[in-house]
């Protein structure tokens, strides 16, 4: 046992000097994931969109629709920042980018609500983004709402309607919105969540396949598997170990920025963040050594990694649900640890549910760790024999 | 005089035959490579499909919901069954109590919470206001859109339901009634992507980013991979001559804009096609745009190549850009919220403009005026990216010939030797 542990060590001394050796190990391990952190905390911090530029055409130039031009105004997500004289000009700016939607108010607006001929009223938004075209519905859908139950209201109090009858009258059934277990309404914050461990499982895959490939490619695999006795348990505990710290560091730098900076709401002690942050590194590492044993060769497991790693975006459903994908991407989805992750952060981090609900994705995360078992001889052969080396034609 | 024009003449032609070569020697290396065209051609083939079949179903369609029902009234009832009707929604369990649904949805067998006042039935009959609650959860925007949708429409049908029928009481007539609930009409216009496919926020992205990073990422390869096969470790070969610069750099973008001209045809043309993408744009706007796009990305990969000391380097130390790149481009968070510095470092990558430019030519039918912006910005690239890659590859052509003078200079044993270590 003593012998196992001096062995390990002994691996590990020598990864963390062969890390040190080159910049490209201090880039992926270090640099490059704590850049990817400062940006999205940087990118996102502002939490909601404001202030989004959008623009009025007012055909009318009356009292009324002077009054909604202004009301149109104050709400927070959205500015009036033109107001333009026809709608093709409106369109043309639409179509430019310069703004997000516009509210088009037509020619006799005022006369027409006057004479009871319900006009119409008519609001364009740029849909071809998510967020900012459902953002951009919902505030101008609310404005117009309230716009109509102020002329709704003048004309009940022309009626001689007595004012707190009218307010229930104008609208009857009012919908409070509330969010279930979080009471932030930040977006910003359940996209930095998501997106940081993906960019930390993308450098977490390409290192672990490179620091093991790179073995194979320059023929150093011998002395590796020298350092820890012919044990292929040893070697890879070894090179693997100084990965682990280093990147549960940095995951729970990430971590800190989330919960301390941002202010994610955190419903757990920090024991189990410290715990699954772990769990998630691990996993990860088995997934690079799983990819290294398949395809010995680096540059095509490096490939393998790359595909993985960039389909996990999609495939863990924050984007768009799993549930709501075809039943094979359900399946699929499955074998990505940052979905399991992710239930693990929605249900036991962000909501505070008890235990029980998040055991089976723990359950799937521990699975990962089983995954390398599946290639250990192939990669050890792959070590001992060297058979996967390119043949390089030096000019 | 007439001689000068004669050697003018000549070198021109030569130029062109080396660049020609050049060209095809690049093509020759690119297609013996089997991660370089796996790259360049397996990945834009297959990642367009991967994506246009994960999103298939493009929106998010009968959400399942619990409904806590505290009225038990068949004005409740009535309003559970139009939530029913709803295409975002579908009421899962309608007689529990909260701590139940609360249960179903830890265990995510719903997704929302609406709860139906006590006094629903009585507020209405008293000309009261009631509140119909509505818990939904951030975690998946779309689902939280679903939710807020579906309840917001029926609220406001229901509540326009009553308030006509109380007027219909007062003694108006049911058109007087219908002009004081609702004085005008709205109608909701969504421009590009109407039905809101979720296919469609993303792909058009996906597909401009995957042209972009995969030419970087391939082009940084190649490098790598001349960097190991030669001696000294040299980006350009020590033993051929007549590698200038010029020809270098314009002999391998013609190599790599050959290809992605051709996939373009594809990624831009078939692909939008078969699966349904806004495809407003027609074939001189998008090549109006598409040009500069893969000039710039490609003169942005021949000046990055030359930092690549190895075949993995690109992919290692590149790869990850691709995540933030997409957040970059503004799709995702409004630009009008972006901070000046990252605005500027959006301007450095090609891939901003184009998929900006893209989904307004595509989706928005914006014209070549309407996309100058995006258009000036990408040649501005282009020329500055094609100034890099020069001045790169000039370096490494003078690193090179100093390097083959100074072994000129020296006896044949040594060079043996320092090949040997080399080796």
């Amino acid at each position: 046992m003593k012998s196992i542990i001096k062995s390990i060590r002994q691996v590990a001394i020598r990864e963390v000097n062969r890390m040190t050796s080159r910049g490209l190990y201090i880039l992926v391990v270090l640099v490059l994931p704590i850049l990817s952190i400062l940006f999205f905390a940087s990118l996102f911090k502002e939490g909601v969109p404001t202030k989004m530029p959008i623009a009025i055409v007012d055909l009318d130039q009356t009292a009324i629709s002077r009054r909604a031009a202004r009301n149109i105004d104050v709400t927070p997500l959205s500015m009036v920042t033109e107001y333009l004289q026809s709608e093709n000009e409106a369109m043309s700016e639409l179509r430019s980018g310069n703004i997000y939607g516009f509210v088009v108010i037509p020619k006799n607006l005022q006369a027409d609500i006057l004479a009871s001929r319900q006009p119409v009223v008519s609001y364009y938004y740029q849909n071809g983004f998510l967020i900012a075209g459902g953002l951009m519905q919902n505030d101008l859908t609310l404005i117009l709402h309230t716009l109509s139950g102020g002329i709704n209201k003048m004309k009940r109090e022309t009626m001689g309607q007595p004012e707190d009858y009218i307010m229930a009258q104008v609208q009857p059934v009012q919908v409070s919105t509330h969010q279930l277990f979080n009471p932030t309404a930040n977006y910003a914050v359940y996209i930095a969540t998501i997106v940081l461990p993906i960019m930390l499982q993308l450098f977490i895959l390409l290192i672990t396949v490179y620091s093991i490939g790179i073995e194979i490619k320059e023929k150093t695999s011998h002395e590796w598997l020298h350092y820890s006795n012919k044990s292929i348990y040893v070697a890879l505990s070894g090179k693997l170990l100084p990965y682990t710290v280093i990147f549960f560091v940095v995951m729970m730098f990430q971590n800190f920025v989330l919960y301390k900076i941002l202010q994610v709401p955190m419903h757990t002690s920090i024991g189990w963040l410290m715990f699954v942050s772990l769990l998630y590194v691990l996993a990860y590492q088995a997934i690079g050594v799983f990819c290294i044993g398949l395809l010995p060769m680096m540059r095509h497991s490096l490939n393998l990694a790359a595909f993985y790693g960039i389909l996990a975006l999609t495939l863990c459903g924050f984007s768009f649900p799993i549930e709501s994908m075809p039943a094979v991407f359900q399946y699929w989805a499955s074998g990505f640890p940052v979905r399991h992750f992710m239930h693990i952060f929605q249900s036991q981090i962000l909501a505070g549910f008890e235990l029980r609900y998040s055991m089976i994705s723990y359950l799937y995360l521990m699975l990962f760790l089983f995954v390398p078992f599946t290639i250990l001889n192939r990669l050890k052969s792959a070590l001992i024999y060297q058979n996967f080396i390119e043949i390089v034609h030096k000019h | 005089m007439k001689n000068t024009k004669i050697t003018l003449g000549s070198q021109v032609r030569e130029g062109i035959s080396n660049t020609l070569r050049i060209c095809m020697r690049e093509f020759q290396l690119i297609f013996k490579d089997v991660g370089v065209m796996i790259l360049v051609f397996a990945v834009p083939l297959i990642y367009p499909m991967l994506y246009s079949f994960i999103y298939y179903p493009e929106v998010v369609r009968d959400l399942p919901i619990a409904v806590v029902d505290l009225s038990k009234s068949s004005a409740s009832r009535q309003y559970i069954r139009d939530l029913d009707a709803t295409p975002d929604v579908k009421v899962a369990n309608s007689s529990i109590s909260m701590a139940e649904a609360v249960n179903m949805f830890k265990k995510r067998q719903v997704r929302g919470i609406v709860q139906i006042p006590e006094t629903f039935t009585s507020d209405i009959a008293l000309g009261r206001q009631t509140t119909v609650s509505v818990y939904a959860d951030m975690e998946f925007f779309l689902y939280y859109k679903a939710i807020v949708t579906a309840s917001s429409f029926v609220s406001l049908e229901t509540g326009k339901h009553i308030q006509i029928n109380n007027l219909l009481d007062k003694g108006l007539t049911e058109r007087q009634a219908e002009i004081t609930a609702e004085p005008f009409r709205m109608v909701d216009n969504a421009m590009a992507n109407r039905a809101g496919g979720f296919a469609s926020y993303g792909i058009p992205a996906a597909l401009i980013l995957i042209i972009q990073q995969t030419l970087i990422i391939a082009i940084g390869i190649m490098a790598g991979t001349a960097r190991e096969r030669h001696i000294f470790g040299t980006l350009v070969p020590l033993d051929r001559k007549r590698m200038g610069t010029l020809r270098l750099v314009i002999g391998k973008t013609a190599a790599y804009f050959t290809i992605y001209a051709l996939l373009c045809v594809y990624m831009l043309g078939m692909i939008p096609e078969w699966f349904g993408y806004g495809q407003d744009a027609s074939l001189t706007e998008l090549t109006a745009l598409i040009t500069p796009f893969i000039l710039s990305s490609i003169f942005m990969g021949l000046t990055l190549s030359v930092i690549f000391k190895n075949r993995e380097s690109s992919m290692m130390l590149y790869l990850f850009t691709s995540i933030p790149l997409l957040f970059l481009s503004g799709i995702i968070w409004p630009l009008s919220n972006f901070s000046p510095v990252w605005l500027a470092v959006r301007e450095i990558f090609p891939s901003s403009n184009a998929i900006f430019g893209y989904i307004k030519m595509n989706s928005l039918g914006a014209t070549i005026f309407e996309t100058r912006k995006e258009i000036m910005s990408l040649w501005i690239q282009t020329g500055v990216y094609f100034l890099t890659a020069c001045f790169a590859y000039g370096y490494q052509v003078n690193y090179t010939a100093h390097l083959r003078s100074e072994l000129a200079s020296h006896p044949y044993r040594e060079i043996r030797k320092r090949i040997a270590e080399e080796m």
